[in-house]
């Protein structure tokens, strides 16, 4: 398998590109056993298209954690394909996991902002990293707080805010890039059903604008308001693909 | 094989960077790390100073034995111009066999003055030195011989001295030669010892000071192992995140560094009063020298090399642990 199957002819690739089509994210027939033979991922393939947003859901251990590592490069598969906006990430080397990385927003349940920077200087951080000029910068972080309904706290520090105001400063941080996927753990684990509605209804609005959002979440009764397609994880397996249509 | 699909929308290019855009990054990366190292520091000032005094007083000290050493090697050098080399003639030698003698030493290149002193000019002396006036009157008959004071050329090396004194001591009609210098070859085997000293001493504290830094960062590192695994999540290599550390270390080294000329400065101007005085005792023969400009300028940039490789030396350690924690 090489790095970019869709740039290449090899039959390997070009069956795998048939396979994922033009998605963003891919899981072809991917295992995952940890140190132990814990089994958390067996044979799971799904695909996830540009302007998409999924849920991935299941009880406690159903490998949403370990499907989202697979695509954040924390962990590597031990077997199948993990692609994402067309690269196999089995096969990056570590030295280009960095680049690859910027392509994701990835937002968390503790939010992990540094708490000794101000909100501006957290949503900022993508942009450094990525080289982007400082005048530039400044722009954008703005349009993603304004985004998030968080200008007027740019010079706040995080732990002057609260926690669904912390979260949105984590989602503000995700998206300043622009990425092609956005990825979220439990991103409403810490936050009251009205606040959690709220933080959806974000993602919901970055998925319209083609960013293909993937959120692991086990709150079920969300899920279901949210009326977007779920996948089901159960011991590492895929036990349905309900399409947003058919959730009643 | 090797293409890569351009994606939608992520803003900058995943793909490799042109030449221009990756030095613009790579320039942008700098500035950040450079402006937020200092920012870090500034927000813990108790430590910041701390570690900055420890590493400065460290490079102080062997500014401060050079500067001593110096200034002993100065002095030495000037009194050592006015130490002159008695040769006694025997007393059997009068006015013309001392003019001979002197004429001959004058007509060597190691020798820059001969003055010739008669028994009177060493009775004279004798008798303006107290207690010696009235001893010098009871005499019936002056008894001092001819002496020459032999200074010889400046610079010269202590063997090419000792040759001279030999050279003289074997002339005719000389009785005795004293050297009134060989004190100044006791202080050059001395002063070698004290420079070597300070050599060495200059060395230790340099690495003193780089493992100061060095564990200042460590600490570093060690507290903020958190932002470190967040900076690694959202897309910042390893040298990205280790930099601020290096420009930290390099910040570090360079106040310390201005720390230590401004001691050394102030040790200079602490030292200017008693060294006039002493000037004054030698007639203003002897002057008071400062530490070269040259050197205030190298220490500060030695010192924020030093911050740079103590920052260094631990970094790439400590970031590994802390991105595996």
């Amino acid at each position: 398998m090489c790095r970019s199957p869709k740039a290449c002819l090899h039959p390997v690739c070009f069956a795998l590109v048939l396979r994922m089509g033009d998605s963003v994210i891919g899981f072809d027939l991917v295992s995952k056993r940890y140190e132990g033979n814990h089994q958390a991922l067996s044979d799971v393939s799904f695909k996830v298209e540009a302007g998409e947003m999924a849920f991935v859901t299941g009880h406690s251990g159903a490998g949403k954690s370990t499907l989202l590592k697979l695509l954040a490069l924390i962990e590597r598969p031990t077997n199948g394909i993990v692609t994402l906006d067309g690269q196999n990430l089995s096969t990056v080397r570590p030295g280009d996991v960095p680049r690859l990385r910027r392509k994701l927003g990835m937002v968390f349940q503790d939010h992990r902002l540094l708490l000794d920077r101000t909100v501006f200087a957290n949503v900022e951080l993508p942009l450094v990293i990525s080289g982007v000029a400082p005048a530039d910068r400044g722009r954008r972080v703005r349009a993603a707080l304004e985004k998030v309904g968080l200008l007027s706290y740019e010079k706040q520090l995080p732990s002057a805010l609260s926690t669904g105001e912390q979260q949105r400063v984590g989602i503000a941080r995700a998206i300043v890039a622009k990425p092609s996927v956005l990825i979220a753990d439990e991103p409403t684990g810490n936050l009251d059903p009205q606040l959690a509605m709220e933080i959806m209804g974000l993602f919901a609005e970055f998925q319209q604008v083609g960013t293909a959002v993937l959120v692991a979440s086990h709150d079920l009764m969300l899920i279901k308001r949210m009326k977007k397609r779920v996948v089901v994880l159960d011991h590492g397996r895929l036990m349905a693909d309900v399409p947003a249509t058919e959730i009643v | 094989m090797n293409a890569t699909r351009e994606p939608r929308r992520a803003e900058p290019a995943p793909s490799k960077r042109s030449g221009p855009q990756h030095f613009s990054a790579w320039r942008e990366h700098h500035l950040w790390s450079l402006a937020s190292s200092f920012k870090r520091l500034r927000a813990r000032p108790l430590g910041t100073a701390l570690t900055i005094a420890v590493m400065g007083f460290a490079l102080a000290l062997p500014l401060a034995f050079y500067l001593l050493l110096g200034n002993v090697q100065r002095m030495s050098d000037t009194l050592g111009r006015n130490q002159s080399i008695s040769v006694f003639l025997k007393s059997s030698q009068n006015a013309g066999g001392a003019e001979t003698a002197a004429a001959a030493l004058r007509e060597r290149p190691d020798v820059a003055e001969v003055t010739i002193k008669t028994p009177k000019d060493g009775m004279d002396e004798l008798s303006q030195m107290q207690g010696f006036s009235g001893a010098m009157q009871a005499l019936d008959s002056n008894p001092l011989p001819f002496v020459l004071q032999v200074q010889p050329r400046p610079g010269q090396s202590a063997e090419a001295v000792d040759a001279l004194i030999k050279a003289m001591h074997d002339m005719p009609g000389v009785d005795l030669v004293q050297d009134s210098g060989s004190w100044r070859q006791r202080l050059d085997a001395l002063m070698s010892v004290g420079t070597r000293a300070v050599s060495v001493l200059a060395i230790l504290l340099s690495i003193a000071a780089l493992l100061v830094v060095g564990n200042t960062i460590r600490v570093d590192i060690q507290s903020r192992s958190e932002e470190i695994g967040v900076l690694l999540l959202i897309g910042g290599s390893r040298s990205f995140v280790r930099r601020p550390y290096l420009y930290a270390g390099i910040w570090l080294g360079l106040f310390a560094g201005v720390l230590a000329v401004a001691l050394a400065v102030l040790l200079e101007l602490a030292m200017a009063g008693p060294v006039a005085r002493l000037a004054a005792a030698y007639d203003g023969s002897v002057t008071f020298g400062g530490l070269p400009a040259w050197l205030l300028l190298v220490v500060p940039l030695v010192s924020a090399v030093l911050g740079w490789l103590g920052a260094r030396l631990v970094s790439a350690r400590q970031l590994r642990r802390a991105a595996a924690a």
